[in-house]
């Protein structure tokens, strides 16, 4: 019973001290405009990021749904002239990208496919930029990340300091309220000062349900910058009642944030390209070049590395020459190349994935020496835009550049005959006959590109989670013992 | 003289015994020590691809050269590296190299097919940005600088020592002039010492660092004075530094934010993807267009080849390269667009910076270092032109007829040769400036 009513009295207590800081607060010219203007960014960086991924999203539909129109409406060809004439696919932004758009303006959003080449994502919005916006981005997700953790410094550096400056601190504890709960009690109005930071993130980020997002990465999301705040709201009370002098625990903490915030997330991906070398795409090609050499050229049949698959055929059909096979011979070959090339294209590129993959974990293990780097990681993979999302991408977008390729070189084996095909540029008429139906132009698949399941996001997200985590359990652990010997 | 020598002396003498003092500094030169390290790392992977790539070309090419023997197939399949070398200064200013491309590989095809591939590194990295010197002075150093100067007054004034020391001191400038003078001198050597140790290693020239010290100087000063008058009046340190933060913010983040979307909703630029959209219907189109829609639309560009356009068969090489020509001609008013929207967002970009010393102090080292967007447009241009050279090289073999032999293969045009004939020119013209 006894217990009880001191537990009781011990939170009201700290409900007593939460409810004087705001009044400082109020009080004070400083903290009220630091608040106001915290709260003016976070809102215009919401809105303003909502509306442009909006856009985006829309525009980028569309545009996919033109593409494939296009492609649909060709008139009769020859069915390579179709594999040349390539179609596009679009990396619509996932939803959560209105809180953090991520890799998205740093990555091409657009593809061009075609037969036998894999080309890059082209026209990022970054090299159409201004270049204004290297140090920082109107987005929630560089606000919260980098201006919040200074709001919460500025009005709460003095929260413990402050009062043992001005001697107060002798006569709280004395009246019977212990250094802990002094200091849970600043905790709680700088806690609160947090919720009104994430209200209009969270209330962002339930819209995206609408979008077709998922309550639990939405939770996951808005959970991982709770999580952030308070290791910084964890730090301030820490230097705030471990350093005995206000300026002392300011500068101790202006230093934590700008090696947390400014220099770390950069030490971090410079240390990672420097560990781990990745060569271009540029050197991979020549790569590529060399080991196709070895495969031939579809496009001429007679090339020397096709004579087994010659044989086979007369074989298989039981005929002496090339014109005798009910199937179009060259067609046979431009199947069969672009499976085979294909093969060696998705090797490389999925080394160069795995490449860029192991890449950007060095840079995510810099988390446990930063909760900066850890709720940014946390925050694109959660949001899918992380470069893992990229990946899939590109291997969606390479799935449906192989099955259209396949499906047209399917016609030119089926459709057209060999001789047809072989005088197809002998005069108008021949070149009339050498075509096949514009019906074969539907191959293609509606492409809609979606970003992986909210679980295997959260569970990437996992070491962010738990780096954060790590941060607040050392930090609680280590006040409790500077609460014990507050004086 | 040895009076100033005293004064400064005394000064550096207090400044030693003061933890917190040697503390920041010798944060400073650890991190301008590693930004210039991971610097100097990064160019020195970017020249070795080039090495490589250069290497790996030459073998590409002689091997295809062997393997085709007609001139439209060797034109087909022969690619050419170019390329755009990191200058001696890009170790201190990256720039904006890891968003624009510096290499490719170009062929006879239509050049907006090609110009906009792009070879870039890991997104996720880009995006948190790269820690370089140009970075640690334009955004650290003046959160070093309000750190170290704010309380220059104020740290005085709360320990009660300020006005005592103000009635000894002989004049206010023997005090806290020489106090000043000691820390900006002391943070300036810290930050700036790894990077003539960088230049030295990569010969960078002595103008480039004369320049480059200036800059710095003028605007790690611009910082200190901003510090000490904000704070002449103060007794708070805290107080001070909160305001001075908040400058910081507005200058690094705010006005670069507001100037990016205000020019983002002035100027007004064609999608990227429209140019090769436009090129590929062109390409393709021509296919099924008469042979002199095409030819027309070609000597139009090329009246020397008239007489020459003339088809025996229903595919030539001629007609080919042909109509990839008329496919740029017909991207090329919008991709012209596309550039000059991106020029004149540079420009007014540079309008935006007058109100952020930051991004003015970026835009000026990477132009020093030619790691910007205007190096890469420059770089762009080069592509271009080489491309001309080649297609100018090739269409008297693919026009007038005649069998081609491999050995004018030996005047292939290369970049290499392209480029450097380039500065020759531009050697000569500045040579004959000089004379007159």
């Amino acid at each position: 019973m006894s217990e009880h009513s001191s537990s009781t009295s011990r939170f009201a207590k700290m409900m007593i001290v939460a409810k004087d800081e705001w009044r400082y607060w109020l009080r004070s010219k400083l903290a009220i405009s630091v608040l106001a203007i915290g709260l003016i960014l976070t809102l215009s960086s919401v809105v303003v990021t909502a509306i442009n991924t909006m856009e985006l999203s829309h525009t980028r539909h569309a545009l996919q749904e033109d593409a494939e129109q296009t492609f649909a409406d060709q008139p009769d060809r020859h069915p390579h002239r179709m594999v040349h004439y390539g179609h596009y696919a679009f990396r619509t932004p996932s939803p959560l990208s209105v809180l953090d758009p991520g890799v998205d303006a740093y990555t091409g959003n657009s593809i061009f496919l075609e037969g036998h080449r894999q080309n890059s994502a082209m026209f990022a919005d970054q090299k159409q930029g201004t270049a204004l916006t290297q140090l920082g981005s109107l987005t929630p997700a560089f606000i919260v990340q980098t201006l919040a953790p200074l709001l919460l410094i500025l009005i709460g550096y003095s929260s413990v300091s402050r009062e043992r400056e001005a001697q107060t601190l002798t006569y709280l504890l004395s009246q019977g309220t212990s250094g802990f709960t002094l200091i849970a009690g600043k905790g709680l109005a700088l806690m609160s000062v947090i919720g009104l930071i994430l209200v209009p993130v969270a209330i962002s980020a339930l819209f995206s349900l609408h979008e077709g997002e998922s309550i639990t990465a939405i939770v996951g999301f808005v959970l991982g910058y709770a999580l952030y705040l308070t290791v910084w709201a964890l730090l301030v009370l820490l230097c705030s009642s471990a350093l005995s002098k206000n300026s002392e625990s300011f500068t101790a903490l202006a230093l934590t944030w700008i090696f947390f915030c400014v220099v770390m997330p950069r030490v971090a991906s410079s240390t990672a390209i420097t560990t781990v070398p990745a060569a271009g795409k540029l050197e991979t090609d020549f790569a590529v070049a060399a080991e196709m050499r070895k495969l031939g050229d579809g496009h001429n049949a007679n090339d020397p590395a096709f004579a087994q698959i010659k044989a086979s055929l007369l074989e298989k059909y039981n005929v002496d020459s090339i014109d005798q096979l009910p199937v179009n011979y060259r067609g046979v070959i431009a199947m069969t190349s672009e499976a085979k090339l294909t093969q060696v294209l998705n090797e490389f590129a999925e080394k160069r994935m795995q490449t860029e993959l192991a890449q950007t974990n060095v840079s995510r293990d810099f988390g446990w020496l930063s909760p900066m780097v850890a709720i940014r990681s946390l925050s694109m993979l959660t949001a899918g835009t992380s470069i893992e999302t990229h990946h899939k991408f590109l291997r969606e977008a390479e799935a449906l550049r192989f099955d259209f390729v396949q499906g047209l070189n399917k016609a030119h084996v089926e459709q057209l005959s060999y001789q047809d095909d072989m005088n197809r540029n002998k005069d108008t008429d021949s070149g009339q006959k050498a075509r096949v139906n514009a019906q074969n132009w539907q191959v293609l698949d509606d492409f809609s590109f979606a970003v992986d399941t909210p679980s295997l996001r959260l569970q990437r997200g996992a070491p962010a989670f738990l780096q954060l985590l790590a941060w607040i359990a050392a930090l609680i652990i280590v006040i409790r013992l500077v609460g014990k010997r507050l004086v | 003289m040895s009076y100033m020598f005293k004064q400064l002396s005394r000064e550096w003498r207090f400044m030693l015994r003061q933890k917190y003092l040697l503390v920041l500094l010798g944060c400073a030169i650890l991190i301008s020590g590693f930004s210039v390290q991971s610097g100097l790392n990064e160019v020195a992977q970017q020249q070795q691809t080039i090495e490589r790539l250069k290497a790996a070309d030459v073998a590409d090419r002689t091997d295809t050269q062997n393997k085709q023997d007609e001139i439209g197939m060797l034109a087909y399949y022969t690619f050419h590296l170019t390329y755009s070398a990191p200058s001696d200064l890009a170790f201190a200013a990256l720039g904006e190299r890891d968003i624009y491309p510096w290499k490719h590989r170009i062929k006879m095809l239509a050049i907006e097919g090609q110009i906009y591939e792009s070879d870039t590194q890991n997104a996720e990295l880009t995006q948190a940005g790269k820690i370089d010197f140009l970075f640690v002075i334009s955004a650290l150093s003046p959160l070093i600088v309000i750190l170290l100067f704010h309380d220059l007054f104020a740290n005085e004034r709360s320990s009660g020592r300020h006005d005592l020391l103000v009635t000894t001191a002989k004049s206010p400038w023997a005090l806290w002039g020489a106090r000043g003078a000691i820390r900006f001198i002391s943070l300036f050597l810290c930050l700036m010492l790894p990077f003539y140790v960088g230049a030295w290693v990569s010969g960078t020239s002595l103008v480039a660092v004369g320049l480059v010290s200036l800059c710095c100087f003028m605007y790690l000063a611009f910082w200190a004075i901003l510090s000490v008058y904000w704070g002449k009046n103060a007794n708070s340190g805290p107080k001070v530094a909160s305001g001075l933060i908040g400058i910081w913010v507005l200058f690094a983040f705010i006005t670069p934010i507001l100037g990016d979307l205000a020019i983002n909703k002035f100027v007004h630029s064609p999608k990227g993807g429209d140019i090769m959209l436009t090129q590929r219907e062109a390409v393709n189109d021509a296919w099924d267009l008469p042979k002199e829609a095409t030819m027309d639309a070609f000597t139009a560009t090329y009246p020397e080849w008239k007489d020459h356009v003339a088809m025996q068969s229903m595919f030539e090489w001629k007609w080919y390269y042909a109509f990839q020509q008329v496919g740029d001609q017909i991207a090329a008013p919008i991709s012209q667009e596309y550039r000059a929207a991106s020029q004149k967002k540079y420009e007014l970009a540079g309008y935006a910076s007058l109100l952020s010393p930051p991004l003015l102090l970026q835009r000026v080292l990477t132009r020093l270092a030619e790691t910007d967007a205007v190096a890469a447009h420059k770089y762009e241009q080069q592509v271009r032109a080489f491309h001309k050279t080649l297609r100018l090289y090739y269409y008297p073999f693919l026009f007038a007829q005649g069998e081609f032999d491999k050995g004018n293969l030996a005047n292939l045009p290369s970049f290499d040769k392209f480029i450097n004939k380039q500065h020759g020119v531009r050697d000569t013209d500045s040579a004959q400036a000089t004379n007159k």
